[in-house]
């Protein structure tokens, strides 16, 4: 897996609706367009806040859990 | 787009998941919390039954991850209207049961007289103003009063933070009480539906039911204007294998999983008849009150008499009760274990700390507004609205229509925090 090269948004730390916001924000403002990003999230009510927002814009949506309380959100452009 | 595009399935099989420490602790504070049942049972039997339904009230909040704030807030940011719904489902089951209820103790509504505990409140400027700043507050703190109770348990700090601005706001309320009470709220007329226009129980209930009905729809209506949808969760296929596994994989929509929103709403409605059956609907700002009053006796300030207030009813009504483990304790305090067990369960309790130091102002600014706000309008998101609805109260509507408006302004502030 060639993780690395997934740009990462860490919003742990953040409750609602910032994770929203920032993930919106990211890709709402990035002109060449993100094909794939991963959210970083510790806020459990964030798993169901971005992914419509992200299907809106697009894209598809994975959701692993990293551990805790805390979990990964694939975003990929279809 | 096809509903397969979300998962939100553990990536790790279910059935090579280890019994996590987590799961141990929340076997220990089921088995503490049921002990301290116990142990109130043995001098206040409907203290302890208050306590368990409060685990079950905690439960169910974290399990659904109930939030009035997102409810408010999010039709205004981003059409969304998922926590609204849930909470109207919530409020129409209540709504029945406590009809109910209501009829068995007032069978004749005109005669002038108003069901003992059932959250009829003052309408008129307290519970406008109060609305209004507590839509504001909970937007800018990220969670109303039971939300940032139950986050407590899940390890938020910064809801720390929030439940003690609402305890220092319901100080600041306590000291300009008995101005309110003069100046309006005195003047006040408690609205029970029922009573006016010859509405009757039915008339009441059939207005609610059409009301909560038309705010669902305008609801669905903005999230189809928003282009937004509810994605179907993929589930994935689990092989369980032995008879752990299975028993496992059975309970892992309920403690694994967080629950759907109208699922929430059910249970919400139903442990808020059952609460009134035994004394009272569900509120939680009564022991915050309390636990102001004794704050500001600590402080060597003389806590003045609140003219009128244990008159009102209401959550705040009943901070007067005598004794530690009353009734307002047994609903606010019980509800943090409950908390706590569901996110023990799924795993999910961490230590939350905010990286940005203008949370904690966000969180502290917040919580003295819906403190101060909760205790104007004699209740919070539960007490005041969730409650108020289904007891046919005129005030359970102002309060959220003020709550929508001061949630609005909210949104505008926070967009500007960043």
């Amino acid at each position: 897996m060639a993780d690395e090269q997934v740009p990462v948004l860490d919003v742990r730390g953040e409750i609602c609706p910032y994770p929203m916001l920032k993930t919106n924000e990211l890709l709402d403002g990035d002109q060449k367009g993100i094909q794939v990003l991963d959210v970083l999230t510790d806020h459990p009510p964030a798993l169901s806040t971005v992914p419509p927002q992200a299907m809106k814009r697009g894209y598809e949506v994975e959701i692993d859990e990293l551990g805790a309380g805390e979990w990964r959100m694939r975003l990929s452009k279809i | 787009m096809t509903t397969d595009s979300l998962s939100i399935e553990n990536s790790k099989p279910n059935a090579l998941r280890p019994i996590s420490g987590q799961t141990y602790a929340g076997f220990t504070v089921v088995a503490l919390s049921l002990l301290t049942a116990y142990f109130i049972s043995r001098t206040n039997g409907d203290v302890a039954a208050i306590w368990v339904l409060a685990n079950l009230f905690g439960l169910t909040l974290q399990r659904a991850r109930f939030c009035f704030a997102s409810a408010f807030r999010d039709l205004f940011l981003f059409g969304s209207g998922h926590n609204m719904k849930g909470i109207i489902i919530g409020m129409g089951i209540a709504t029945i049961g406590f009809s109910a209820i209501m009829h068995w103790i007032i069978p004749n509504p005109a005669a002038g007289f108003l069901p003992a505990e059932a959250h009829i409140l003052p309408v008129g400027l307290s519970v406008v103003v109060g609305g209004v700043l507590f839509g504001v507050g909970m937007v800018i703190a990220g969670g109303c009063v039971s939300g940032s109770l139950y986050r407590m348990a899940e390890g938020y700090v910064a809801s720390w933070v929030a439940i003690i601005g609402v305890i220092i706001g319901l100080g600041a309320l306590t000291l300009t009480w008995t101005w309110w009470w003069a100046f309006s709220i005195s003047n006040e007329p408690k609205v029970w539906l029922p009573s006016i226009w010859n509405l009757g129980y039915t008339g009441a209930i059939v207005l609610t039911l059409l009301g909560l009905l038309a705010i669902y729809l305008l609801v669905t209506f903005m999230e189809y204007k928003n282009g937004l949808f509810t994605p179907q969760i993929k589930k994935k296929m689990v092989i369980a294998m032995n008879f752990d596994e299975r028993v496992r994989t059975t309970l892992d929509p309920i403690f694994k999983r967080g629950w759907p929103i109208a699922i929430g709403g059910v249970v919400l409605g139903i442990i808020g008849i059952v609460m009134y059956t035994i004394h009272m609907p569900l509120g939680v700002t009564g022991e915050l009150m309390r636990a102001s009053q004794l704050g500001l006796g600590w402080m060597g300030v003389d806590v003045p008499v609140l003219d009128g207030l244990s008159t009102l009813g209401g959550c705040t009504g009943r901070s007067g009760e005598p004794g530690l483990l009353g009734h307002t304790f047994a609903i606010t305090v019980g509800l943090l274990p409950g908390a706590l067990i569901g996110a023990l369960f799924a795993g999910e309790f961490k230590i939350r700390l905010p990286k940005q130091k203008r949370r904690y102002v966000q969180s502290i600014t917040g919580g003295v507004m819906m403190g101060y706000a909760s205790g104007l309008a004699v209740g919070c998101t539960i007490g005041a609205f969730f409650s108020a609805v289904p007891s046919l109260s005129l005030s359970g509507w102002v309060f959220g229509l003020a709550m929508a408006a001061g949630a609005f302004t909210g949104t505008q502030v926070i967009k500007r925090i960043g």
